[in-house]
């Protein structure tokens, strides 16, 4: 045992002398405030994202298609698992800055701290550069709303890249044999729903949605009341969005994702006919799929959108070279072509404003691009404040708790008065 | 008086700062940093605001109360259990040894790996273990997306998964039980249940007290069980939630490290005082 122990701390010292041997190798000044024009030697950037699947093998193909065009610089794109994993990735490191890679995708809420502590990189010279940017923000074509979504404390730290949306997904086949329409309405989804769990006598769970937390958050939304400390948890508002899925789960159809995490494996298996989760899973949907079902995707039931997704943030720790090769990168990413090729085939939507009109997009394999226009008529998104991060990621478990609790028959109101307490708490610390 | 030899801090140096900066350092900087509040790279002192928080809040309470129940529960069951596959491997296989590295496989294979594998036998639509049952005409509850039998599932695997630790070590012990007194006991007509009563449980006193004062500090400490067993979160609706799960999400993933460092503090007392009294306990049971 004692050697074991012995042997363990070697090889932690032996691991962390490594390390600091790394860190030792200094990284030139961040106040170099000049940007090269051109990236005239051999430079190599780290990019850590949490794609996986179509998203990352299409994340791949446009980076060797970039480093094919700038032979002097290569990309490093490093998976640190779900977004979770990369957040907590991001939050660790940021105390040994010299081990953070030069440019990361995250929601702007991650950054917070980063960027009071002023370890983020401030896009705007990079953008208006004429050399290395686009000129200017209009130039770059980005959509505005996406743009002021990645700004920190008013200071453009951001550059949107994987944006989403969510949509309903429906297994047209199911639908026609039960004679159900698409719903349009969260009342048409709730009678098509306990339709299809009747016709199919139980087999089949009329509908799920992926993300609980925005189902509150929209639902609440849609009511009237934006997401702030101000909410009620227990208040009636809140309750009749509560008791509305809490009453689907309780006859049967409507279920939760649970530990699968998404809906897209059951939907698949046929197991549920339609869900609402987000249109970047629509490359995983489609592969799942394939040939047994035809499905269908139609705009969010409901008047509001969730506009989600990550942006691509820089840290100042990088050489200037570094910078200027990681926002040509960046400024590749959110081409034209680029978004198109990344739209087209994961069911992100693109960012940049003429690719929506496209040809290639609207009538592209996937089908969200059909009705991504009228899906995004009104979006919200969760704000940038203290604690709302944390508030919102709280929600999942929250409601997982009242809707099972709905699917046993369980007192729901005993689990919304629970989940008052949580809810709270958590805009609290 | 005896003083040490001087010699002796020289050969002990290497342990003594390599213990004093991984093991020792870290429980000082835990304890200051329980006291701060804010991000990890901007803390300010903060007063007992992060205790107060951790103990008006809920989820920390779900934490402790379902780290305890699982220790109590999962330790134990699985200590009775590998005491009982041992023995019957000792004392009546042939070929013991294949049997022992049989069991010891699951040690040696990454949990998160049979936590997948698991995640499949427990499922509650198309897991096997639901398909026994069914068959069986039992009733097949939801093991894994019912919050209420989170932790049930979790002890079950947890018991699994210490079982592989628990059988080579105890085969170790009784190998090393002087076999004569098996002899005597035959010779003078004891029955082998009284042989296992009366010699080879004494006999198996000092790795059984071990062995629980490493399981119950390992189950409570318990976290990639509960992530690789859950997918990642810490069962639905945070059913399955433990001290360290809690932990980590206020450190990494709510970004309140201070409020992480006060529960580390909190649980490191609590695991202290239940060592001492356990040692007090075996102190009192036998010549330990």
């Amino acid at each position: 045992m004692k050697l074991g122990k012995k042997l363990l701390l070697a090889a932690v010292a032996g691991a962390t002398m490594l390390t600091t041997a790394a860190c030792g190798n200094k990284s030139s000044n961040s106040s170099d405030s000049k940007i090269p024009t051109k990236i005239s030697k051999k430079t190599t950037i780290v990019f850590w994202h949490g794609m996986t699947g179509v998203q990352q093998t299409t994340l791949q193909k446009l980076t060797k298609e970039f480093e094919k065009k700038n032979p002097n610089i290569t990309v490093k794109l490093q998976n640190q698992g779900a977004y979770n994993d990369l957040q907590a990735k991001i939050n660790s490191t940021l105390q040994s800055p010299n081990n953070l890679p030069t440019i990361t995708q995250a929601y702007p809420g991650w950054l917070w701290n980063a960027a009071k502590n002023k370890m983020l990189t401030d896009m705007t010279p990079y953008i208006n550069n004429k050399s290395i940017g686009w000129g200017s923000a209009a130039a770059s074509d980005i959509k505005t709303e996406l743009l002021d979504g990645a700004k920190i404390n008013d200071t453009q730290y951001g550059i949107p890249f994987s944006k989403s949306i969510e949509t309903l997904t429906y297994n047209k086949d199911l639908l026609d044999k039960y004679g159900v329409k698409v719903p349009t309405t969260m009342d048409e989804l709730k009678t098509a729903s306990e339709t299809i769990y009747k016709k199919s006598k139980g087999k089949v769970v009329g509908a799920g949605f992926d993300s609980l937390a925005n189902y509150y958050v929209l639902g609440m939304k849609n009511a009237g009341v934006d997401f702030t400390d101000k909410i009620d948890f227990a208040g009636s508002t809140s309750k009749s969005v509560l008791n509305y899925y809490a009453d689907g789960m309780k006859k049967g159809y409507f279920r939760i994702a649970g530990s699968d995490h998404y809906l897209s494996g059951p939907f698949a298996n046929e197991k549920v006919a339609m869900y609402i989760g987000t249109s970047a899973g629509e490359g995983f949907v489609k592969m799942g799929v394939g040939k047994k079902f035809t499905y269908g995707v139609a705009p969010r039931p409901g008047k509001y959108n969730m506009s989600q997704g990550t942006d691509i943030y820089m840290f100042n720790k990088s050489t200037a070279m570094q910078k200027a090769a990681a926002f040509l990168y960046i400024k590749f990413l959110t081409s034209k072509a680029s978004q198109l090729t990344w739209a087209n085939s994961t069911g992100y939507v693109p960012v940049v404003k003429s690719a929506m009109t496209d040809a290639s997009y609207t009538k592209s394999d996937l089908k969200t691009p059909a009705i991504v226009n009228e899906a995004m008529k009104y979006t919200y998104s969760v704000p940038v404040t203290k604690n709302s991060n944390a508030a919102y990621g709280n929600l999942n478990a929250i409601l997982q708790n009242v809707f099972t609790a709905a699917q046993k028959g369980q007192n729901v109101d005993a689990q919304i008065k629970a989940g008052k307490a949580k809810f709270d708490a958590a805009w609290k610390q | 008086m005896k003083t040490n030899q001087k010699k002796a801090w020289l050969f002990l140096a290497p342990t003594i700062i390599l213990s004093a900066v991984f093991s020792i350092w870290p429980i000082f900087r835990a304890l200051t940093m329980s006291f701060q509040g804010g991000p990890l790279i901007n803390l300010t002192f903060n007063g007992i605001s992060n205790y107060q928080y951790i103990f008006s809040d809920p989820e920390f309470w779900t934490a402790m109360k379902n780290t305890i129940i699982y220790s109590i529960f999962a330790v134990p069951v699985a200590l009775m259990i590998s005491v009982m596959l041992s023995w019957f491997m000792y004392s009546k296989l042939k070929n013991s040894s294949f049997f022992e590295t049989t069991f010891f496989m699951p040690y040696v294979t990454s949990t998160v790996a049979i936590g997948i594998v698991f995640r499949y036998i427990f499922n509650g639509d198309y897991g096997m273990l639901n398909f026994i049952l069914r068959f069986l005409h039992l009733p097949a509850p939801s093991w894994i997306d019912d919050p209420s039998m989170s932790l049930i599932t979790l002890i079950i695997f947890g018991v699994w998964t210490s079982l592989a630790f628990d059988i080579v070590i105890l085969m170790g012990a009784l190998r090393n039980i002087d076999p004569s007194f098996y002899e005597i006991a035959d010779m003078y007509g004891a029955t082998s249940r009284e042989q296992f009563w009366r010699i080879t449980i004494p006999q198996l006193v000092p790795t059984l007290a071990f062995l629980l004062t490493m399981n119950i500090i390992g189950a409570f400490k318990i976290y990639t069980q509960v992530y690789a067993l859950f997918n990642g979160q810490a069962g639905v609706g945070n059913s399955a939630s433990t001290a360290v799960f809690y932990i980590y999400n206020k450190f990494q993933i709510a970004g309140t490290p201070g409020v992480a460092m006060a529960a580390t503090v909190v649980l490191f007392l609590v695991i202290m005082f239940t060592t001492f009294l356990q040692r007090k306990l075996m102190k009192k049971v036998g010549d330990y």
